[in-house]
């Protein structure tokens, strides 16, 4: 890798467009190479290990939330591609104006910056942990080593060396997954061996993903299950729902065209979930090995254990690369990402907005060093409080999750309300987790039950913000619907930018003349949401479902389990064979207007007056 | 240190960098509208 990176040197090193989003150019098999491979980490097997050995296949739901680029694909990512913003902070003054916006830009963009400088230290200790179990290292050689290597192509190639060196180490990761996974079931006695133990220990709920422990009640509630449902699918129509979002973004920006970056996230999620089936299957290889294991430290490196101990030596070093590989694939992302919200939205929109083209190539790559050198302290610093934040990080989403949807749905949320939002998480996460629950007014809430609080204790404060403020000034919303065409309550913009003649008359048409699935689009028609896409987003997360839990089952030779994983192809093909014509359209269309729509975003950056489209469709 | 102690020193944490970064839009604002008196915003 950091020899190929010599190769794209030279294309990254052109424009900021190309060292942050491989200008804009990538057909969708490589996105979802990177989304795979970046949420692969050194980390991923040692949680995916330890929930599944608490909980059996029933863990797998933990993963679950992955599944939100199955509707995302077909909403946010579609609405966002249109916005051509680089970043989410960027996504804030293409949706918002004025001084809330900028304020939000600036909030998300130092809140993006620590943290993948955060996630930069807590995967490199992870690494740093595998090492020591693997070769007796101390930890911090794992930390700064592997990392300061991948720094090397990822300074000099930028993104483009990021999604080139995804594609090939996702590559290696299934490889390595699928062969560690199959020897550990192998060294069970079989997938029947690995049944039978789990059902002579007594433990044969272990093999049903569905084993819920009542309604509310046990560790495995199913309110709690539905909470993580609702979390994961309805928060696809929102942006940011999942601390994922943020990587996602940078991969859909670039992608070719709408089309491209819909699929490109869509594969990179259904390939993760396949990937926790196959882990799943062989994590409960190891519990019928190592079933007494009570130190949750210890059976979290189960998956890694069976690797090292199981594999013939000379697969071992093989073993090893591709440890190595999908630790470069997430630091690299990581740290690009970060370099591009310091550079993007810190740098030249605050500091420097006349900075040359050179010149942010040249910051991009300071701040992916300076980056770098931070998660070594951080994740020396850090090792205990990571678990911390961690759980700290999934309670902020839940209080601004139903924020993150509504920027996108509803016209009238407006900065000051989303601002509130954000900040009013903190004082009341302090309530709802510690001040409450400590002075006995409250008892400690279950985790689904947090996540319902915050949420609603958050529309007391951001629903008010929002309707005492004004809502953002029509031109302004005009202009973001004729480019992004949002999807949900956008009736007032919608008819003001049809007085002023910006778009066409809504076509009624009888029942009779259309097909229940249309397969011929014009681009205008296309531009609007229909049956095509509602039938998209009600399958795609069925179909995301059956893969994973399909997986599981089929690996272990399960009854149902074939069958459940053809039911996910079936409903995946469903998907494509609906929406896809209706993508195509859409992105030709688009296409066609993208170099406009760039320019104006050059314009806002670099704070020159805003051009609102006069009398013709946009 | 219990846990939902420990939840809120985590997040707080994460709150200053974006506090920082909201300090630095604002400055960039003002910059701009005293550079600009009268200009339009974006």
């Amino acid at each position: 890798m950091v020899g190929g990176a010599g190769f794209f040197y030279r294309l990254a090193r052109r424009s900021e467009s190309d060292f942050f989003l491989a200008g804009r150019r990538l057909p969708w098999w490589l996105p979802a190479a990177s989304v795979f491979s970046t949420h692969t980490a050194t980390d991923t097997p040692i949680w995916v290990t330890g929930t599944v050995y608490q909980h059996g296949l029933r863990g797998l739901w933990y993963t679950f939330f992955s599944a939100w680029t199955s509707v995302a694909s077909f909403v946010s990512a579609r609405i966002y591609r249109r916005s051509v913003a680089f970043t989410q902070a960027e996504w804030q003054v293409v949706r918002f104006h004025g001084m809330g916006a900028e304020l939000l830009r600036g909030w998300m963009a130092g809140w993006q910056v620590f943290m993948n400088m955060f996630i930069l230290g807590w995967v490199g200790i992870a690494m740093g942990r595998v090492c020591e179990l693997a070769f007796g290292w101390p930890v911090w050689v794992g930390l700064v080593i592997p990392s300061v290597i991948t720094a090397f192509y990822t300074l000099a190639a930028g993104y483009w060396g990021v999604v080139m060196g995804d594609f090939l180490q996702g590559i290696v990761a299934i490889f390595a997954i699928l062969l560690v996974s199959i020897v550990g079931i192998v060294a069970a006695g079989g997938p029947h061996g690995v049944v039978e133990g789990v059902t002579s220990l007594g433990q044969a709920w272990r093999l049903d993903s569905l084993a819920f422990t009542g309604w509310f009640s046990g560790d495995f509630p199913m309110a709690w299950w539905l909470t993580m449902l609702v979390i994961a699918v309805v928060g696809g129509f929102g942006m940011g729902t999942s601390i994922d979002w943020y990587i996602e973004a940078q991969r859909i920006q670039s992608a070719k065209t709408v089309r491209d970056a819909a699929y490109g996230i869509w594969w990179g999620g259904a390939i993760t979930l396949l990937r926790n089936g196959i882990w799943a299957a062989s994590i409960l290889a190891f519990f019928v090995m190592a079933p007494h294991i009570t130190n949750g430290a210890e059976s979290e490196l189960g998956w890694y254990r069976m690797g090292f101990e199981l594999l013939p030596a000379g697969l071992i070093g093989m073993f090893f690369a591709a440890i190595l590989a999908i630790h470069f694939s997430t630091i690299s992302s990581h740290m690009n990402l970060g370099a591009l919200y310091f550079t993007r939205d810190l740098y030249q929109r605050y500091w420097n907005p006349e900075a040359s083209e050179k010149r942010l190539v040249w910051v991009g790559r300071m701040a992916t060093a300076v980056l770098l050198v931070g998660s070594f302290f951080y994740g020396l610093m850090m090792q205990e409080i990571t678990q911390w934040l961690i759980f700290a990080l999934w309670l902020m989403m839940a209080g601004i999750w139903l924020p993150n949807i509504l920027q996108v749905v509803w016209w009238r949320f407006n900065a000051w309300g989303y601002l509130a939002s954000w900040m009013a998480n903190l004082g009341i996460a302090w309530l709802v987790v510690w001040v409450l629950p400590e002075f006995h007014v409250i008892p400690v809430l279950p985790d689904y039950l947090q996540f319902w609080s915050l949420m609603a204790l958050g529309i007391v404060i951001f629903v008010p913000a929002t309707l005492f403020t004004k809502a953002e000034p029509m031109d302004h919303l005009v202009h973001f619907y004729l480019q992004t065409r949002p999807l949900g309550w956008w009736g007032p913009v919608r008819a003001e930018a049809r007085r002023r003649g910006l778009l066409a008359e809504e076509l009624k048409q009888t029942a009779g003349s259309r097909p229940w699935i249309r397969r011929t689009w014009t681009a205008e028609e296309a531009d609007g949401w229909s049956r095509e896409d509602w039938i998209a987003i009600v399958l795609s997360p069925v179909c995301m479902a059956l893969i994973m839990v399909g997986a599981a089952h089929a690996f272990l030779a399960q009854p149902g389990g074939l069958w459940e994983l053809a039911g996910g192809v079936v409903a995946g093909v469903l998907v494509f064979w609906v929406i896809d014509p209706k993508l195509k359209a859409v992105s030709v269309e688009y296409e066609l207007q993208q170099a406009n729509y760039l320019h104006r975003l050059e314009e806002r950056m670099r704070w020159q007056p805003d051009t609102i489209p006069e009398g013709r469709a946009d | 240190m219990e846990r939902g102690f420990v939840t809120l020193i985590g997040m707080s944490i994460a709150y200053v960098a974006s506090f920082i970064g909201l300090g630095l839009a604002w400055y960039g604002w003002k910059r701009r509208h005293r550079d600009d008196a009268g200009g339009s915003d974006s």
